[in-house]
C-alpha cells in the first residue's frame, strides 16, 4: 500500500478511496486499490484496457457498488450512495461513452448541469458538506416557482443559467454557437466537450474525468490541455481525476499518476516516474521499452 | 380437501401450458429482435379461428385442421414481419411495438366481419373421458393440453440448442451485428423467427380453443396480455424462463379463483406481476450479466440514450415541433366554449364534449410516455379513479363540482404516483408491462369492488355539476356542461405546456434521453418521475371527472386496457411529448368515428391502417415528437 490509511474520523479534505475491489462474478475488475486525492490536485489514472480504471470510476461515483472497501469524501462515506447524492455532494462525472442528453439541445444539456444546484436553494456546490447536505427544495415550492414564476425562483433559474453559459463558453466557439441545435447533431469530440461543459457547470469540488480526449485529434486535445489547466487556475481547490490512455495529456497537467493493471495498483508517483517505470511499461506494451520514451511522442 | 387442491394443481398446469407457449412466441420475437410483439395475441386468435373453419366449414379432421392452421399462421407470421416490421428497422424504438399494435387491431376487428363478433362453439371430435383419483379428478382435454404443450416447448428448446438454424437464432438475438458478421442472414432468421412465433400462436390458439370448447374473436388481447406476462415472468429472453412464468401464472391464477373467488382470477395473477417487476425485474431466469456493461444497450450504440425515441440506426433527423403556447389552449378553449353559440344540436354537442375530454386524456398520456419516456399501456385506470371519485363526492358526499373535480383530480394524482412507485426502477419493456399490470388490477378493481363501483352494473345517478361558487348554481344542460368542460380542460392543457416548457419538462425529457446520465448529474429523478405520474393522475382524473358529470353513469367498460392501448397509440400519432398533438389526435379521433357512423365496423381497421402509415411517413408524429 502506497498511501497510508487516514484514521476515521478525522476529517481529512480530499476524495480518499481506500482498499476498494469490485469482482464481477470471479473478475476482479477492481482489486484493493487505495488513492487519495486531495483539493486542488490533479491525478491521472492510467494503465492498459481492461485495468479496471473505468470501473474505478464507475465505484466512486456510485454508479456500480463496491465489493469491498471504503470511500470518503472528506469524512462523508460515498460507497453505498447513489450517484445522484454523489453528485450532489459535489463530484461531478463524465462517461467513457460520453453521455449527453441526445435529442435535448446543447443550451438544455448544460442547463440540466446546474439543476441540481439550483434545488439545492441556488448555491453552489463549493461549500463542504455539511449536516444538510444534500437538502432540495419542495417539489410544490419548485412548480409554484415555475408555473408563475416567482421572483425568488426566477432569480436562481438566472444564476443557474449565467452559470451554464460560462461552462459553454469554456469552449470558445465549439460550443456556443450550436447551443439551439439537438445534441445528437454534434461531431464526437463536441459531444465530449458538452458533456464535460455540463459537469462543470454544476460547479463541483471534485471532477472525475473518462478518456475526455478519445475521439480528439493532437490539436484539439492540447486544446483540451490547456482547459483543464485554466480550469485548475481559476479554482485551485478543485480535484480532477483523468482517465486517459493520452501520455501527451498525462504528463502536462498531472501532479501524480496512479497506474493500474488487473485491478491492481502497479505504480504511482510524479508522471514521469511512474510512466517510465519499467514495470508500467511492461504492462503496456507486453515487453520492455527500447527505444527513448520521446520516441512515442507522436503517437499522442 | 388435497384431492381439490392437486386438481387445481393440474389444472392450473394445463392452462399455464398455454400461456407457456404464447410466451414462448413473444421470447422467441424478443430475443432476434429485442421487440415485443402486441400481435402475438392477434396471431393467437387467428390460429384458433383457422382450425375453427378447417373443422367446421372443410369438415377437415381435426389433426388436418389444427396442421393447416399451424402452416397458415407460419406464413402470416413471416408476413407480418415482412410488412410490419422490416420497414421500421431504423425507426424509433417505438414504431415496431406501435406497429404490431396497429396489426392487432386490424385483424381483431377482421376477425369481428369475417367470423362475427359473438363467441362460437368449437366441435370437439373426441368424447372427453374425465380420470378420477379418489374427488380429485383429471380430463382427457386437460392432458391433451398438458402433452401438446410439453412436447412443444421441448421441440423448440431442443431446435434452439440443437440444431444450427437454432444456433444462429441465439446468436442474432444475442448480437444481430456480429451475428451478420459472420455471415448469419439475420434477416432470414428474424422470419424464422416470427415463423415460429406464429406456428407457437396457432398452437396455443388450438389448445385453448378445445379447452373453453369455444371460439370468439376478442379472445386475442387477453391472452396475448396474460403471454406477454408470463414472458416477463420468466425472464423475456429466455426459453426456459417462458414455460416457467406461463405454469406459474396458470397455477397462481387457477388457486386464485378456486379458493378467493373467479373474479380475482386476473387481479391475482397482474398483482403477482407487478410484485415480481419490483423485486425481480429481470425475471425468473433472465439474468444481469450485461449490466455490468451499463445493461443490453449501453454496451454498444454510437450515442447512448434510454429513450424510446432514439433509433439503433447512429442517424437522428431533427424533426420540426408545432405546438401551441400554454395561451393558445386557453384561446382554443375559449372558442370552443363559444360553440353552443352556434349550435344547440345535443349530439354535435355531446360528441364535442367527449373529443375535449379525450384531448386532456391523451394530454396525460403523453405527459407520461413521452416526456418522461414511460410508456403507459394502464391510463384508463386513472381516468376511472377520477370518474369513480367524482361520483362518489357529488353524490354520496353533496360535494359541489369545484371540490369534487379537484377532489377527484387529488384522488387519481395520489393513487397515479402510488402505481408509479413499483415502476421507479424499471424502463422500458419492463415499464411498459408494470404500466399493463397496473391499468388492469385497475379494470378489475372497478369490476370486483361492488361496495363502492358497484362492478359491471355501473355506478348511477351522478348529479349535474352544483357550483358551490356561484351560490350553488347547478349545470343542469348539456349547453352548460359542455362550456364547464372547455373551460376546465383549457386550464388543464394551458397549465400543463407551461410546465412542459419548464425546468420540470427539461429534466423530464432528460429523464427519457439519458436516465444514468441524469442520475450521474445529480438530478434526483425518483422526485421528477413521481412528479409526472402525479401531474398526469392530476390530469387523467380531472377528465375521468368530467366524463363521469357528463355521462351521469360509469361503469368498468370505458376502462379497459384495450382502450389504455389506443390512448397510447393517439399520443404517438400526434407526436410523443407534444402536448398539442395528443389534444389534437385525442380531439379529431373522438369526433371522426362519429362522423363514420355508418361504417362502424371499418373504423379500427381503417384507424390501424392509418397508424401503420404514419409509422412509415412520420414515425415522430403528426406534430413532432418533442
Amino acid at each position: 500500500m502506497v498511501h497510508s490509511l487516514p484514521t476515521p474520523g478525522s476529517t481529512q479534505p480530499g476524495l480518499h478511496v481506500q482498499g476498494l475491489s469490485r469482482h464481477f462474478s470471479g473478475v476482479k475488475a477492481v482489486d484493493d486499490v487505495s488513492f487519495d486525492l486531495l483539493p486542488g490536485e490533479i491525478l491521472a489514472l492510467v494503465g492498459p484496457n481492461g485495468a479496471g480504471k473505468s470501473t474505478l470510476i464507475q465505484l466512486v461515483s456510485g454508479v456500480e457498488r463496491p465489493t469491498a472497501g471504503r470511500i470518503l469524501l472528506g469524512d462523508v462515506r460515498l460507497d453505498g450512495r447513489g450517484p445522484e447524492r454523489i453528485a450532489r455532494l459535489g463530484m461531478g462525472r463524465s462517461f467513457q461513452t460520453s453521455r449527453v442528453f441526445p435529442a435535448l439541445t446543447v443550451w438544455d444539456s448544460v442547463r440540466l448541469g446546474t439543476q441540481a444546484g439550483l434545488l439545492r436553494g441556488g448555491g453552489t456546490m463549493h461549500k463542504d458538506p455539511g449536516s444538510g447536505h444534500g437538502r432540495l427544495s419542495n417539489p410544490l415550492a419548485e412548480i409554484a416557482g415555475e408555473l408563475l414564476g416567482l421572483p425568488g425562483w426566477r432569480r436562481r433559474r438566472a444564476e443557474a443559467d449565467a452559470r451554464a453559459e460560462t461552462a459553454l463558453k469554456r469552449f470558445g466557439d465549439r460550443l456556443w454557437p450550436r447551443r439551439d441545435q439537438p445534441a445528437f447533431s454534434l461531431s464526437y469530440a463536441n459531444r465530449r466537450r458538452l458533456e464535460i461543459a455540463r459537469v462543470l457547470a454544476a460547479e463541483p469540488r471534485y471532477v472525475l474525468l473518462d478518456e475526455p480526449a478519445a475521439g480528439m485529434n493532437p490539436s484539439e486535445t492540447a486544446e483540451l490541455t490547456d482547459l483543464l489547466l485554466a480550469l485548475r487556475a481559476e479554482q485551485p481547490t478543485l480535484g480532477l481525476l483523468v482517465v486517459e490512455h493520452k501520455l501527451s495529456l498525462v504528463r502536462r497537467i498531472a501532479d501524480r499518476v496512479v497506474v493500474l493493471n488487473q485491478g491492481r495498483v502497479l505504480a504511482t508517483g510524479t508522471p514521469a516516474e511512474a510512466l517510465d517505470d519499467p514495470e508500467v511499461v511492461e504492462a503496456y506494451l507486453g515487453r520492455r521499452r527500447t527505444r527513448p520514451a520521446e520516441s512515442d511522442a507522436h503517437l499522442g | 380437501m388435497l384431492e381439490l387442491f392437486a386438481s387445481q394443481i393440474v389444472n392450473g398446469l394445463a392452462i399455464g401450458q398455454v400461456y407457456a407457449l404464447i410466451a414462448l412466441g413473444f421470447s422467441l420475437v424478443f430475443g432476434v429482435s429485442n421487440l415485443i410483439n402486441f400481435a402475438q395475441g392477434a396471431l393467437f386468435m387467428l390460429g384458433a379461428f383457422i382450425a375453427f373453419t378447417g373443422v367446421t366449414t372443410l369438415h377437415l379432421p381435426l389433426v388436418a385442421a389444427a396442421a393447416l392452421s399451424v402452416a397458415v399462421m407460419s406464413l402470416l407470421g413471416m408476413l407480418l414481419e415482412r410488412l410490419a416490421l422490416r420497414p421500421l428497422e431504423n425507426a424509433p424504438y417505438i414504431a415496431p411495438v406501435l406497429s404490431t399494435l396497429a396489426i392487432s387491431l386490424i385483424v381483431d376487428q377482421l376477425a369481428e366481419i369475417i367470423w362475427s363478433p359473438e363467441g362460437q362453439a368449437f366441435p370437439v371430435p373426441f368424447e372427453e373421458v374425465t380420470y378420477f383419483f379418489g374427488s380429485a379428478y383429471i380430463t382427457s382435454t386437460d392432458l391433451l393440453i398438458f402433452g401438446f404443450g410439453a412436447a412443444a416447448a421441448i421441440a423448440l428448446t431442443l431446435f434452439l440448442s440443437r440444431s444450427w438454424l437454432g444456433r444462429t437464432l441465439r446468436a442474432t438475438a444475442q448480437d444481430r451485428d456480429a451475428a451478420a458478421q459472420l455471415g448469419v442472414r439475420t434477416s432470414n432468421v428474424k422470419r424464422l423467427a416470427f415463423g415460429l412465433a406464429g406456428a407457437l400462436g396457432a398452437l396455443s390458439g388450438i389448445l385453448v380453443a378445445l379447452y373453453f370448447k369455444s371460439v370468439f374473436p376478442q379472445m386475442g388481447l387477453p391472452y396475448g396480455l396474460k403471454g406477454f406476462a408470463a414472458a416477463l415472468l420468466g425472464g423475456l429472453a429466455s426459453t426456459p424462463g417462458a414455460v416457467l412464468g406461463g405454469l406459474l401464472l396458470g397455477i397462481v391464477e387457477t388457486l386464485a379463483s378456486a379458493y378467493i373467488g373467479e373474479g380475482y382470477r386476473d387481479l391475482v395473477a397482474y398483482t403477482l406481476v407487478l410484485v415480481f417487476l419490483v423485486f425481480r425485474p429481470q425475471g425468473l431466469l433472465g439474468d444481469r450479466r450485461l449490466d455490468a456493461l451499463g445493461g443490453l444497450g449501453g454496451a454498444g450504440g454510437a450515442m447512448p440514450s434510454t429513450s424510446v425515441l432514439s433509433s439503433s440506426s447512429s442517424q437522428r433527423k431533427a424533426t420540426r415541433v408545432l405546438e401551441l403556447p400554454p395561451w393558445g389552449f386557453l384561446a382554443v378553449g375559449l372558442a370552443l366554449a363559444l360553440l353552443p353559440v352556434a349550435t344547440q344540436n345535443a349530439y354535435v354537442l355531446q360528441a364535442v364534449a367527449y373529443a375535449i375530454i379525450f384531448a386532456l386524456l391523451v394530454a396525460s398520456v403523453t405527459l407520461v410516455s413521452g416526456s418522461l419516456g414511460i410508456l403507459s399501456i394502464g391510463h384508463m385506470a386513472f381516468y376511472g379513479v377520477g370518474a369513480y371519485a367524482v361520483g362518489i363526492l357529488a353524490r354520496n358526499h353533496g360535494w359541489p363540482a369545484e371540490a369534487a373535480l379537484l377532489g377527484a383530480a387529488a384522488i387519481t394524482a395520489i393513487i397515479a404516483m402510488v402505481a408509479a412507485l413499483p415502476l421507479l426502477k424499471l424502463s422500458g419493456h419492463t415499464a411498459a408491462l408494470g404500466t399493463l399490470a397496473v391499468g388492469q388490477i385497475g379494470y378489475l378493481v372497478f369490476m370486483t369492488w361492488l361496495d363502492v363501483t358497484r362492478g359491471p352494473m355501473g355506478f348511477i345517478g351522478i348529479p349535474a355539476p352544483r357550483l358551490g361558487l356561484l351560490g350553488g348554481y347547478t349545470l343542469a344542460s348539456l349547453t352548460q356542461k359542455f362550456c364547464l368542460i372547455a373551460v376546465v380542460v383549457a386550464v388543464g392543457l394551458a397549465l400543463a405546456q407551461r410546465l412542459l416548457n419548464s425546468g420540470i419538462g427539461r429534466v423530464w425529457r432528460g429523464i427519457r434521453e439519458d436516465r444514468l446520465a441524469a442520475h450521474a448529474a445529480g438530478l434526483p429523478v425518483r422526485r421528477y418521475i413521481l412528479l409526472g405520474f402525479a401531474l398526469s393522475g392530476l390530469l387523467a382524473g380531472t377528465a375521468g371527472g368530467l366524463f363521469a358529470y357528463v355521462q351521469s353513469v360509469v361503469s368498468p367498460e370505458s376502462f379497459t386496457v384495450s382502450a389504455s392501448i389506443l390512448l397510447l397509440t393517439l399520443a404517438v400519432l400526434g407526436g410523443l411529448g407534444n402536448l398539442t398533438g395528443a389534444a389534437l389526435a385525442g380531439f379529431a379521433l373522438t369526433l371522426l368515428p362519429e362522423l363514420l357512423r355508418p361504417f362502424a365496423e371499418w373504423r379500427m381497421i381503417a384507424y390501424g391502417v392509418a397508424l401503420l402509415l404514419m409509422l412509415r411517413l412520420r414515425p415522430n408524429g403528426l406534430l413532432g415528437a418533442r
